[in-house]
C-alpha cells in the first residue's frame, strides 16, 4: 500500500473518529453528572442529521437548518431528562437504563413517522472539489467535521475550566451531595448536561450527514461507537473521550485497509467488547475505582 | 374463591383453551399470529428468569433467537439433518454462545452489561448479513422445511401452532417450577442483595452464567421453531427492536413474576395483529397499530417505569393485597 | 479442638492498616467476642474470614485446613456462615424465603431438578420450609415469616439474618453486631437464643458493642484497637486489662 493510500485511510479514520468523539463526549457529560449511561445518546446523532435535512427541505438556509437541528435536539435532551428520568432519579441502574432505551425507541420511531424510512442527504456545507494533501484527497466536509469537533472540544474545555457553570458541573460529577451543600443547583447541572450531550451528538449527526447520508435508524450504531469511544478513553473524562474516538476511528479505518471492509462495524464492536471485558475503566482510566 | 385456587385453575383453563383451539377453528391467519405469540412466550420465559428474577439486563436476545433460526435453516436445508436434531443443536448452540458471552460479562453490571449485550447484538447483526455462505446475506434463507417428528410432517398452520404452544407451555411450566425451588430463590436472592446471596453460599458468578446461558438457549429454541414454522429467515427479523420489544414485555409484565410477562407478551405480540382476534376491525386501525408498534412499546416501557414500576404483576399483587386486608 | 485459627492476618487500604498482624484461635463450642472502638477493624476482619475480602498477609485455617483466598460461597459450604452489620436481606422475598435461601448449600436441586419438581425435590422443599419455620422460631422472628423482607423492623432484620445464616448448618457462626437496634427485652431474648445455638454445637464469633451482652454470653474476648489485637482472654480478665480500659472499656464503663 502506498503512503498516500495509507494517508487516505488515516484521514477517513480521523473523520469518523471525530464523529465518534462528539457522540462519546455526550456519553461522558451525562455520565459525569448523573452516573447514567444514556442509551438514547445515539438518537441525538440521528436527530441532528434528519432535522437538518428537514430544515433544508422546508427552505431554511443550511447554516440555520443546522443550528435549528442542534437546538431542537438539545431541547429534546433536556425534555427527556425532565420528563422521563428525573422522576426516577433515585431508582437503580436497571430502571434508568430501560427508561433511556424506551426514549431511544420512541425517538427513532417518531423520526421514522416524521421523516420516512429512506436515507436522506444533507448538502455539503461548502461545496467544491476535495483538498489535496500529500497525494491524498480530503473532502471539504471532512475539514468541517474536524473544525467543528475542535471548536466543540475547545468550547467544552473552556466551559469546564473557566466558567462557574463548568465548575458546578465538575463539582457535581464528584459528589452530588457535596455540590448541593456548596449551593450548586445540581438539578440544573444535570439538565444542562443532557442538553449539551444531545447538542454534541446532533452536531456530529449534522456534520457527517453530507458524507454518509442519514436515516431514522442511524442512531443505534452511532451510539454504540460513541460509547466505545467514551469507554476506550475511560468514562467521565472529556479529553479521553475525544482521544478514544480518534483512536477508534483510525483503528476501524486501518482494519478496513488491512483486514476487511465487510466487517468494519463488527471489528470496532469487538474492540468495544474487548475493552469492556478487559479494562472497563478505559485505557486511560485509573483502575480500582469501580463504578460498574 | 381463594387466590391459590384461582392460581391453579386459571393456567389449566388457559392450557385447555389453547389446546382445543384447532378443534373449533381453521383460521390460518389466527394460527399464524398465535404461533408468533407462542414463540415469543418461549423467549420471554427465559428473559423473565434472566431479567425479571435475576435482574440481569440483555439487549441481545434477538441475536440468540437469530442464532437458533439460522442454525435450523442451515442444517435442515435439503433435509440434511433431521428437524429434531437441528432444533436441539440450535438450542444448544445459542446456549453455548450465551455461556461464552456471559463468562467475560461477569465483571460487568447494570449499564455496562446493557452495552455489552447491545454490542454483541450489533456484531451478530453484521454477521447475519455478511456471513453469506451460512446466512444467505440480505436475502436470508428460504425454503426451510416444516418440522418433522418421526413419521409426522407438521405442515399445517394449526399443527405448527400446536407444536409451538405445547413447547411454550412446557417451557413455562418448567420456568414456573424453577422459580419456586432452590435455583429460582437463588436468582431472586442474586437480584435482591448480592452480598447476602454470597453469604448464603450461592456461587453468584456461576449462577449468572447459568441463567444467561439458559435464557439464550430458550431464545435459540424459539428461533429454531420460528425458522421451521415460517419457512424462511432474513436478518431484519433479529434486530435490536425485537430485543427491546422483548425487554418491554418483561418491564410491562413486571419483575419477579412469570405470569405477568406472559400476559404482557400475549398483549404486546397480539397488538399489531388484533384483526386476527376481532375480524371486523377496519384496515386503517390495524395498520396504524402496526406502524406505531415500536412507539407504543417504548412509551409503555417509560410509562410503566414512571408510574407502575411493578408492571402488571405488581398491580395485581397490590390489588390482591388490598383485597386481603379488607 | 480449634475451629478457626488466624495467623498474622493483615489488610491495608492505601496507607491505612485496617487489620494489623492479627492472630487468634476460636475453639469448638465457645462463644468468642470481638470488641473494640469503631474503626478498630472488626468488620474488615469479618470480611477477611468469610472471603469477602482478601488479606495482604497471613493465613486463615478452618478445621485445620487453610481457606485463604476462598470465594465467599466456598467458605459457607465449608461451614462458616455470617451476618452483616448492614443487613443484607432480600427485601422482595418473604422472611421465610430469606431463610430458605440460606439453606442453599444444604439443598441439592439444580436447574434441571428444580424445573421438573420431581417428588424428591418437592419432599426436600417441604422439609426445608419446616426447617425454616423452626429456625425463625429459634431466633424469635416467626411471626414475620410471611412478611416481605423490606417490611420487617430493623432489629428483627438482624434476627432473620441469624436464622438465615444458621440455615446453612454452619459449624462456625459469625455475627456482626446482632444486638444493634434491639431493646433490653429483645437483647435478653437474643442472649438466650445464642446460648441455645451454642448448645446445639455451633461455635460463635460475635462482634458486638453491647458490653452487657458480651460479658454475659462470651467465653472469651478479643480486643482490637486500630487493627491490632491488644488483649485476649476471658471476660473477667479483659474487664481488668489496663490497655483495654484505656483504649475502649474505660469510656464505656464510665458512660454506664
Amino acid at each position: 500500500m502506498s503512503s498516500s493510500e495509507l494517508l487516505q485511510f488515516l484521514i477517513s479514520g480521523l473523520q469518523s473518529g471525530a464523529i465518534y468523539a462528539l457522540v462519546g463526549l455526550g456519553f461522558t457529560l451525562v455520565y459525569a453528572s448523573t452516573g447514567i449511561i444514556n442509551f438514547a445518546q445515539g438518537e441525538f446523532f440521528m436527530l441532528g442529521g434528519v432535522l437538518a435535512v428537514a430544515g433544508v427541505r422546508i427552505g431554511l438556509p443550511l447554516p440555520l437548518a443546522i443550528v435549528a437541528a442542534v437546538v431542537i435536539s438539545a431541547g429534546v435532551g433536556v425534555a427527556m431528562e425532565r420528563i422521563a428520568l428525573r422522576p426516577r432519579r433515585d431508582s437503580g441502574a436497571l430502571v434508568l437504563i430501560i427508561i433511556t432505551i424506551g426514549v431511544s425507541m420512541v425517538l427513532k420511531s417518531v423520526a421514522r413517522h416524521a421523516f420516512g424510512p429512506n436515507e436522506m442527504a444533507l448538502p455539503a456545507f461548502t461545496p467544491g472539489p476535495p483538498v489535496l494533501l500529500l497525494g491524498a484527497a480530503i473532502d471539504r466536509q471532512v475539514l468541517w467535521i474536524w473544525g467543528l469537533t475542535l471548536v466543540a472540544v475547545i468550547g467544552l474545555t473552556l466551559l469546564y475550566t473557566r466558567t462557574r457553570l463548568g465548575r458546578a458541573m465538575r463539582a457535581t460529577s464528584l459528589s452530588h451531595d457535596a455540590a448541593r451543600l456548596m449551593g450548586i443547583d445540581t438539578a440544573g447541572v444535570v439538565m444542562i448536561s443532557f442538553g449539551l450531550a444531545a447538542a454534541l451528538g446532533a452536531l456530529g449527526g449534522a456534520a457527517v450527514a453530507p458524507l454518509t447520508q442519514t436515516a431514522f435508524d442511524a442512531g443505534a450504531r452511532a451510539g454504540l461507537k460513541g460509547f466505545a469511544a467514551a469507554i476506550l478513553g475511560g468514562l467521565g473524562n472529556p479529553i479521553a473521550a475525544v482521544l478514544g474516538g480518534l483512536v477508534l476511528g483510525v483503528l476501524e479505518s486501518l482494519s478496513v485497509a488491512f483486514i476487511s471492509s465487510t466487517y468494519k462495524d463488527a471489528i470496532s464492536l469487538v474492540l468495544l467488547l474487548a475493552v469492556l471485558f478487559l479494562r472497563p475503566q478505559g485505557l486511560l482510566g485509573k483502575s480500582g475505582r469501580e463504578k460498574v | 374463591m381463594s387466590r391459590r385456587l384461582v392460581g391453579t385453575i386459571a393456567p389449566v383453563l388457559a392450557v385447555m383453551v389453547v389446546l382445543a383451539l384447532p378443534l373449533v377453528t381453521t383460521d390460518r391467519y389466527l394460527f399464524k399470529v398465535l404461533t408468533f405469540v407462542g414463540l415469543n412466550l418461549i423467549v420471554v420465559a427465559g428473559l423473565a428468569l434472566l431479567f425479571g428474577y435475576a435482574g440481569q439486563i440483555s439487549l441481545g436476545h434477538a441475536a440468540f433467537f437469530g442464532i437458533g433460526a439460522y442454525t435450523v435453516g442451515y442444517l435442515t436445508a435439503d433435509g440434511a439433518v433431521p428437524w429434531l436434531i437441528a432444533t436441539l443443536a440450535a438450542t444448544v448452540l445459542a446456549a453455548l454462545v450465551g455461556f461464552t458471552l456471559a463468562l467475560p460479562m461477569l465483571r460487568l453490571k447494570g449499564h455496562y452489561l446493557g452495552m455489552a449485550t447491545l454490542g454483541f447484538s450489533e456484531i451478530m447483526t453484521v454477521l447475519f448479513v455478511e456471513a453469506r455462505g451460512i446466512t444467505g446475506g440480505n436475502d436470508g434463507l428460504r425454503g426451510i422445511p416444516y418440522p418433522v417428528l418421526g413419521p409426522f410432517k407438521i405442515a399445517t398452520p394449526g399443527g405448527v401452532y400446536l407444536l409451538v404452544w405445547i413447547t411454550a407451555i412446557i417451557v413455562l411450566v418448567l420456568a414456573g417450577n424453577l422459580v419456586r425451588t432452590r435455583p429460582g430463590r437463588a436468582l431472586r436472592a442474586l437480584h435482591g442483595a448480592e452480598l447476602g446471596a454470597q453469604a448464603c453460599g450461592i456461587d453468584t458468578g456461576r449462577l449468572r452464567v447459568q441463567v444467561f446461558a439458559l435464557s439464550a438457549g430458550l431464545a435459540g429454541l424459539a428461533g429454531a421453531l420460528y425458522a421451521s414454522s415460517v419457512g424462511y429467515v432474513s436478518p431484519t427479523t433479529f434486530s435490536l427492536e425485537f430485543s427491546v420489544l422483548l425487554v418491554a414485555m418483561i418491564v410491562l409484565g413486571g419483575t419477579g413474576s412469570i405470569a405477568g410477562p406472559v400476559a404482557a407478551c400475549v398483549g404486546l405480540t397480539l397488538l399489531p395483529y388484533v384483526d386476527a382476534l376481532i375480524p371486523g376491525l377496519p384496515r386503517e386501525a390495524v395498520s396504524f397499530l402496526q406502524d406505531w408498534e415500536a412507539d407504543i412499546a417504548g412509551i409503555v416501557m417509560i410509562l410503566v417505569l414512571l408510574f407502575a414500576p411493578g408492571g402488571v404483576a405488581g398491580l395485581i399483587r397490590s390489588m390482591t393485597r388490598a383485597g386481603d386486608s379488607r | 479442638m480449634t475451629v478457626l485459627a488466624t495467623r498474622g492476618l493483615s489488610r491495608r487500604f492505601g496507607g491505612l492498616v485496617a487489620v494489623d498482624d492479627v492472630s487468634f484461635d476460636v475453639h469448638a463450642g465457645m462463644i468468642k467476642a470481638l470488641i473494640g472502638p469503631n474503626g478498630a477493624g472488626k468488620s474488615t476482619l469479618f470480611n477477611l474470614l468469610t472471603g469477602f475480602d482478601r488479606p495482604d498477609a497471613g493465613d486463615i485455617s478452618f478445621l485445620g485446613a487453610s481457606i485463604l483466598g476462598w470465594a465467599p460461597h466456598r467458605v459457607v459450604r465449608a461451614g462458616i456462615a455470617r451476618t452483616f452489620q448492614n443487613t443484607q436481606l432480600f427485601d422482595e422475598m418473604t422472611v421465610a424465603e430469606n431463610v430458605l435461601v440460606g439453606m442453599h448449600t444444604c439443598l441439592r436441586a439444580g436447574f434441571a431438578e428444580g424445573s421438573l419438581r420431581l417428588p424428591a425435590t418437592k419432599a426436600s422443599e417441604r422439609a426445608a420450609v419446616e426447617q425454616a419455620c423452626r429456625l425463625l422460631r429459634l431466633v424469635g422472628a416467626d411471626r414475620f415469616a410471611d412478611s416481605p423482607g423490606a417490611d420487617v423492623p430493623h432489629g428483627v432484620r438482624r434476627l432473620v439474618e441469624i436464622a438465615r445464616a444458621l440455615a446453612s448448618n454452619p459449624k462456625l457462626l459469625l455475627l456482626d453486631e446482632p444486638a444493634a437496634g434491639l431493646n433490653n427485652a429483645e437483647t435478653h431474648a437474643l442472649a438466650t437464643c445464642l446460648r441455645r445455638i451454642q448448645a446445639d454445637g455451633t461455635t460463635i464469633l460475635i462482634v458486638e458493642h453491647d458490653m452487657g451482652l458480651v460479658m454475659e454470653i462470651s467465653d472469651e474476648i478479643i480486643v482490637l484497637d486500630r487493627g491490632r489485637k491488644i488483649a485476649e482472654g476471658p471476660p473477667l480478665l479483659i474487664q481488668k486489662d489496663a490497655a483495654v480500659i484505656e483504649a475502649y472499656l474505660g469510656e464505656v464503663i464510665a458512660d454506664a
